[in-house]
This record gives structure tokens, sequence and C-alpha cells, in this order.
């Protein structure tokens, strides 16, 4: 096998690849949505409630797993 | 899982910094090596034309010629022979620019003379009526700025072996030298040569008499410039 | 930690970044508008003796849009939306203000020293990056000192969660000072050969590689300036004002990662045909048409945010700019992959169609979310309700002319020239001399040059109305403006 044969073998799976780890990645995210480990769409709303007098929606020193306001 | 990066902000950042740098280190780094390379019949500036090529920058005439023939057809009946990597292999920077308000001038030297040059830049349209092009005056009085192209000579021949004072085959097998003087009043010398013989096809009184006096207008050392682009 | 106590966001730096976007502003846009009159009347070149010609003041126009209009239009959001998505006020750290005012200081030099420099026609040529190493160096400091405030904000965050805003603005600063350091790589020669101008430097690359580090450098400014803190700015202007959270925040994970593999690609397609190895240029014209996904990703997702609340883009002028805006985006991302296309380079490349392109981006989406931006924060900057909406609503309407001017002609006039460059007669020798290429030109620029003159015209009736919403504005100090749509006076 000469070096372009290597480089369009490398290529291709490189670019399977990619493409396998973005679906994954967008399965990933909808299913823990859907099945309600994780709700992303709630810091949505870091944008809209803003003022420093607000309780922030995740403090900082709890713990990651801070259930749902 | 991706979750986590977004609570994270220092992996956060060598995430986003690893993502980013990865086609930089793909696309910049290979290939360095090879393009450098001269082609045959490529030689250093003298410090008369990189005098010039500081003209050239200063007054921006990159923003609308570039120096880049693309291999098409019809740049190559307009402008000569496409571009090769090689040929640009002692430009620092590179003068491509993106943009075609005007001609492309890698070339130039071949069908250009002292002359037409001179009559263009004090006034553009007296040699192409309808000309958009800026008259540069200031250049047949501005002195240029010998010096500092002196001081480039030796700073590429130091850092980056820029080969001066070393013989470079040309395209018919013969072989020219550049000279690198020793000391700037000696490059200064040489470079008054160089400009006096650009000054005899000129009809400016005042560039004439500015060389006598030993003193290089701007427009001397762009025209020795713009004669070197071949 | 104490949320009781009558804390407030600090926004004096955003201020001082406020006065700057629009002085900048107006600077930047008027040499702007300058020089496209001189491309159709030559005569304008000799106002001011050698400073007043068309290539000094080039990169001035550049220079003054992209890191004086721009580049403080980023900072002062930065100082703003920072402070609100991290839930933490500058006044709670000293350290942090002091930063801020210098990052302000520093910031203002060099761009008054650049202006100073490239007038001077002190300058490296290579495109946006054309300062030099001096005032280079001054670039880092200020880089750095902003790069200290964001992670020092993030530092003592009381949000646990970077809201998406902040991964844009932080992949700008970091993506920006690689490419930065990277392009600028020079050697001063007067250090090394004792001789000459002590600011005159020499590119550590040459030839080839010098062109391929400056166009990975140049497209990626563009990415990293134009449109990485700009979509930083929308992901929070956007549904602030309008009160609609984002719609979707997984698509905005999705579009930021996609955006940051893929972006860096692209840059090879200015260097179509040109002497770089062939596999770069395809790579870049390939990632550039992939762009067109991440890229929407972020237009689609504001369009959509919008959802079931259009009829605000009938009553608030500031929904109409960014709305328009990301329409903008649109557009400009998707003629760019066009323009990578190879054997559509081959005719747009070199022509105005390329000016046009940046144009689309730069006025449609750029501007418009900058001033968009600068009219949310005023009134909540300094407790004042905005001058005029009637203002507002001109402005909306000449700019969006004006940029519909710009981009037209300059469709028109590239492939025009595109076209005249490689006609050929029957016998196959060239139809036309350069200058008739030129000659033909003449009324689109004449267009071109009304098109900007209507979008400064614009940016003169923002800066007066900001200017007249501080001076005489109705007074809010007393109320919490914490309504989404900005307050502005119906007059």
């Amino acid at each position: 096998m000469d070096l372009g044969q290597i480089q369009a073998y490398a290529y291709f799976f490189f670019t399977a690849f990619l493409v396998i780890v973005l679906y994954a990645y967008i399965f990933h995210l909808y299913r823990a949505q859907k099945k309600g480990t994780r709700d992303y769409e709630k810091y949505g709303n870091l944008a809209l409630d803003d003022e420093v007098s607000t309780k922030p929606l995740e403090k900082i020193e709890e713990s990651e797993e801070t259930p749902k306001k | 899982m991706f979750h986590w990066l977004e609570q994270r902000p220092f992996f956060f950042a060598v995430g986003v910094f690893l993502t980013v740098s990865f086609a930089g280190l793909i696309e910049i780094l290979p290939n360095f090596a090879e393009q450098a390379r001269p082609t045959v019949g490529t030689k250093p500036y003298s410090g008369l034309e990189l005098a010039g090529r500081h003209v050239y920058i200063e007054d921006s005439c990159n923003a609308c010629h570039s120096q880049l023939i693309r291999p098409f057809k019809n740049e190559t009946d307009r402008y000569g022979m496409y571009s090769l990597s090689g040929e640009y292999a002692y430009d620092r920077p590179f003068l491509w620019g993106s943009k075609r308000t005007g001609p492309d001038l890698m070339r130039v030297g071949n069908y250009r003379t002292t002359d037409w040059h001179e009559n263009h830049m004090f006034e553009p349209t007296s040699v192409v009526p309808g000309s958009i092009m800026p008259a540069y005056k200031h250049m047949f009085s501005k002195v240029a700025d010998l010096e500092t192209a002196y001081a480039e000579m030796v700073t590429v021949n130091k850092v980056f072996n820029v080969p001066y004072n070393q013989p470079i085959t040309m395209k018919d097998g013969s072989t020219e030298t550049v000279k690198l003087a020793e000391t700037f009043d000696e490059a200064r010398a040489d470079m008054l040569a160089e400009a006096k013989l650009i000054a005899a096809d000129m009809k400016n009184q005042d560039v004439k008499d500015a060389v006598e006096r030993g003193e290089i207008p701007q427009i001397v050392a762009l025209i020795a410039y713009l004669n070197s682009l071949k | 930690m104490g949320n009781q106590n009558p804390l407030a966001y600090d926004y004096t730096v955003a201020k001082l970044f406020l006065f700057t976007t629009v002085l900048f502003g107006i600077i930047g846009m008027t040499v702007g508008v300058l020089i496209a009159f001189q491309m159709a009347f030559p005569e304008l070149n000799y106002l001011f003796g050698e400073y007043a010609t068309f290539s000094r003041l080039r990169p001035i126009h550049t220079n003054g849009v992209a890191f004086g209009f721009t580049v403080s239009g980023i900072f002062a959001s930065w100082y703003y939306v920072g402070q609100r998505v991290l839930k933490v006020s500058m006044a709670e750290s000293k350290f942090l203000m002091t930063v801020g005012k210098l990052h302000f200081a520093v910031y203002v030099l060099t761009i008054l020293l650049a202006v100073v420099t490239l007038f001077m026609g002190i300058t490296t040529s290579k495109e946006y990056s054309e300062l030099e190493w001096p005032l280079d160096l001054l670039v880092v400091v200020f880089w750095v000192l902003w790069g200290v405030s964001i992670f020092g904000l993030i530092g003592i965050r009381r949000e646990r969660t970077l809201y998406i805003s902040i991964w844009y603005y932080i992949a700008a600063f970091l993506a920006v000072a690689m490419l930065f350091l990277f392009n600028n790589m020079a050697v001063p020669t007067a250090i090394v050969s004792g001789h000459g101008d002590w600011f005159h430097s020499v590119s550590w690359y040459a030839g080839t590689n010098d062109a391929l580090v400056q166009w990975w450098f140049g497209h990626n400014a563009v990415a990293f300036v134009f449109t990485t803190p700009i979509v930083a700015m929308i992901y929070y202007f956007l549904p602030k004002e309008s009160g609609q959270a984002v719609y979707s925040y997984k698509l905005s994970l999705l579009s930021f990662w996609g955006l940051m593999f893929v972006y860096l690609w692209a840059g090879g397609h200015h260097l179509i045909y040109s002497t770089v190895p062939d596999w770069m240029q395809t790579m870049g014209s390939v990632f550039s048409v992939v762009l067109i996904l991440p890229s929407w990703g972020s237009a689609i997702n504001m369009l959509l945010t919008m959802k079931g609340e259009w009829q605000q883009l009938q009553t608030n002028p500031l929904i109409k700019f960014m709305v328009l805006g990301s329409t903008f985006y649109m557009l400009s991302t998707l003629e760019g992959p066009i323009q990578a296309i190879k054997s559509v380079n081959a005719l747009a490349h070199f022509t105005d169609w390329i000016p046009g392109h940046v144009h689309d981006g730069t006025l449609g989406w750029v501007g418009f979310m900058v001033i968009a931006a600068m009219y949310h924060m005023t009134p909540r900057l300094f407790k004042k309700e905005l001058y005029s909406k009637s203002l507002m609503e001109t402005q909306f309407w000449l700019q969006t002319t004006g940029i519909v001017l710009y981009f037209s002609s300059m469709w028109i006039a590239g492939i025009t020239q595109g076209m005249m460059w490689r006609a050929t007669d029957e016998f196959g020798n060239l139809s036309y001399s350069f200058i008739d290429t030129v000659v033909v030109l003449h009324p689109y620029y004449t267009i071109r040059a009304i098109g900007g003159l209507l979008y400064l015209v614009g940016i003169f009736i923002w800066a007066y109305n900001l200017y007249k919403t501080i001076k005489v504005g109705r007074d809010l100090s007393d109320k919490e403006i914490n309504v989404n749509a900005s307050p502005m006076s119906a007059n």
C-alpha cells in the first residue's frame, strides 16, 4: 500500500468516525432529555433570569445532580 | 457526559483549544520545508529592489494589485506564465493580494519599462486613460529608506540563510550572485550605482538631480522592484 | 454567599467600551465610505496629499471597523453579558475591576497608535494583521488582560453552568490568541542588524508558507472576531430582548462544537488555484461547504427562538435588527461556501464579489448585532429610556436599503468583471484589456458608495440616539429595569 492509499483509507475512516460521533452525540443529548436524566433546555433560561439578586439556577457549591426546580 | 464540560471552564477551554488547533496541525505544519525551496532562476532581492518593495508595502499597492497568476488560459495570456511556489521563496511577506482592482503585477517587469512606470506613477491616466489609480507624486520627492532595506538583507541572510554572496543557478545554466555588502556605506554605494542606471532612463529632472546628489527618491527604488518582477 | 445585600452589576468598563464602539464605528465607516467614493471618483484621492490615497486608507478602514468598532462592541458586550449570566458583579472584585480598566486603557492606546502608524504607511502588508511588531505586543497585552477578565469572572461566578454566550467568548479569546501569535511571528530587523527603523520587521514565513499562515489567520480572524463573539451576543440579547428562552439548547451545543471543529479548516478557500498544495485547496473548499451546517444551526436556532412571538418584529425595532442580522448571517454563510467551490472561485476570486460578500456579513450581521446590543445595553447602563423609537426605525430602513444596494451592486460588478477577464473572441484572443473591465464598473462603484453612505447615515443616527438617550432620556433610575423589551420613547 502506498502513502496515497493509506491517506485515502485514513481519510475515509476518519470521516466515518466523525459522523458516528456526531450522531451519537445528538442521540445522547435527545435521549438524556427524553428520559429525564438531564434537562438541557432549562439552561436556556440563564439569559432571561440574570439579575444578580435572583437565585442562581444551580449554585456553584451544590453537587452536579441538583434536582430540577 | 458532555454536560459536564459546560460547568468546568478549564476543561471546556482545553476542549475548545484542542478542537480549534486540530485543523492547523494537519493543514499548516506539513509541506513547510518543501514549499520554501526556490525554483531555479529565483534570486534574492538586491538592496534597491528591497527598498522599492518597502515602498510598495508602505503605500499598500497590494490592496489593489495581486501578484499571483492562476493557471487559467486567460490569466497566462494576460500576465504570463502561472505562478510557481518556489518563485516566492524570498518573499517576506508574500504580496499576493486578494483583490484585482488593478491588474496583476507578478511579471510586470516583462512588459513594462522604467519610463512607463515613471509616467504612470506620476499621472496614471496619462498612460492608461480611464484609470482609477491615484497618482503617487510624493514618491518623486520622498527619499527611500535604504538603511532599513539593508537591515532587512542582513537579517534574512543571518536568520533565514537567504543566499546573498553565493552563486545562484539561473534558468540558462549560468550563475548570478546578489551582493550583500559588509557595511551600510558600501551597500549604499551599490544601491546608488543601481539607481543611476534607472534614473538614466527617466526624464524627471528632480529625480535625476536627487540621484546625482546621492539621494534615491522612492520612485527609483519602486521601479527597480517592479522591473525585477519577472 | 449572601444574595440579600443590595449588590448591583457594575458597568463602568462596559460604558467605556460602549463609547469607543460608537467612536471607532464612525471613524472606520466614514473612511470606508470615502474609499468607496474614491473608486468611483478617483479625484477624491488627493484630499490630504499622500495620506488619503485609497491604498493608505484601506487598511485604516479594515482595521478601524474590525478592531475598533467590532472588537469594542465585543468587549462592551462582554463586560455586560459576562456579569449577568454568571451572576457576579465586577464590584465584587477590585482586581477584576482594575484589569478591566487597564484592558480598556491599553486597548484604546493600541488603536490610536494603529491609526497613526497606518496613516504613516507603517504596515506589514498582511491583511487584518498590518500592525508592526511593537503594536502587536500591545495587542497581546490587552488580549491577555481580556482573558484574565473572562476567566477571573468565571472563577468567582455564582451560576454553575456557563451560558451559551460564554462558550463563544471563550472560543473567540482562545482562537484569536493562537491565530494572532502565529501569523505575526516576525524578526525585528533593527535588533538583528543594528540598522534602520527600529519598528521594521520581516515575516518569519516566506512566500507560499506566509500566504498559508496568513489565510489560516485571515479567514479565522473573520471566524473568531466577526462570528463567534457576535453569536455570543445574539444568544444573549435576542432571548433577553424578546423574553423567549433560546429555542433549543441542544442545538446550540451541536452548532458550537461543529463550528469549532469545522471553521479552522476552511481557510484554504482563500488560496484556491494558488501555489499551495492541491489537497489543502480541496480541504478548504469542502469544509467551507460543510460549514453551512453549524452556521445555519445557530441562525435557525435564533429565528426559531422567535416562534410564537413574531408580532414583536413589528413592534420592537431591536428585534428587527437582530432578526435581520441573523438572516444576513444565513445569507453570507451560504454565499461564502458557494464562492469556495472551485469553479465559482475561479470566477469570483480577485473580483468585487468578494468585498460584496464580506460586507453582507459585516454590515448586515456584525453591524446590526453590535447596533442592537448597544441599544439594548444603553438604557440599562445609564438607567435612561431610549430617546427615540422612530429614529431607530428610520435607521433600520436606511441601513437595510444601504446593505441591499451594496451587495447587489457588488454581485453584478464582480461577476461582470470576472466574465470580462476570461472572455475571448472567436480566435481565442482576450476580448478586453484590463482597463475595459475597470471602466465598466463605474456605475456599480457609485451605487456601492451610495449604499455605504446610507449605512453611515444610519450609524450617525445611532450615535445621536444613544447620545440623546444618555443626555436627555427619561430617567428610570427609581425603577428596576427587569423588563425584557428595552424601554424606549414612542416618538
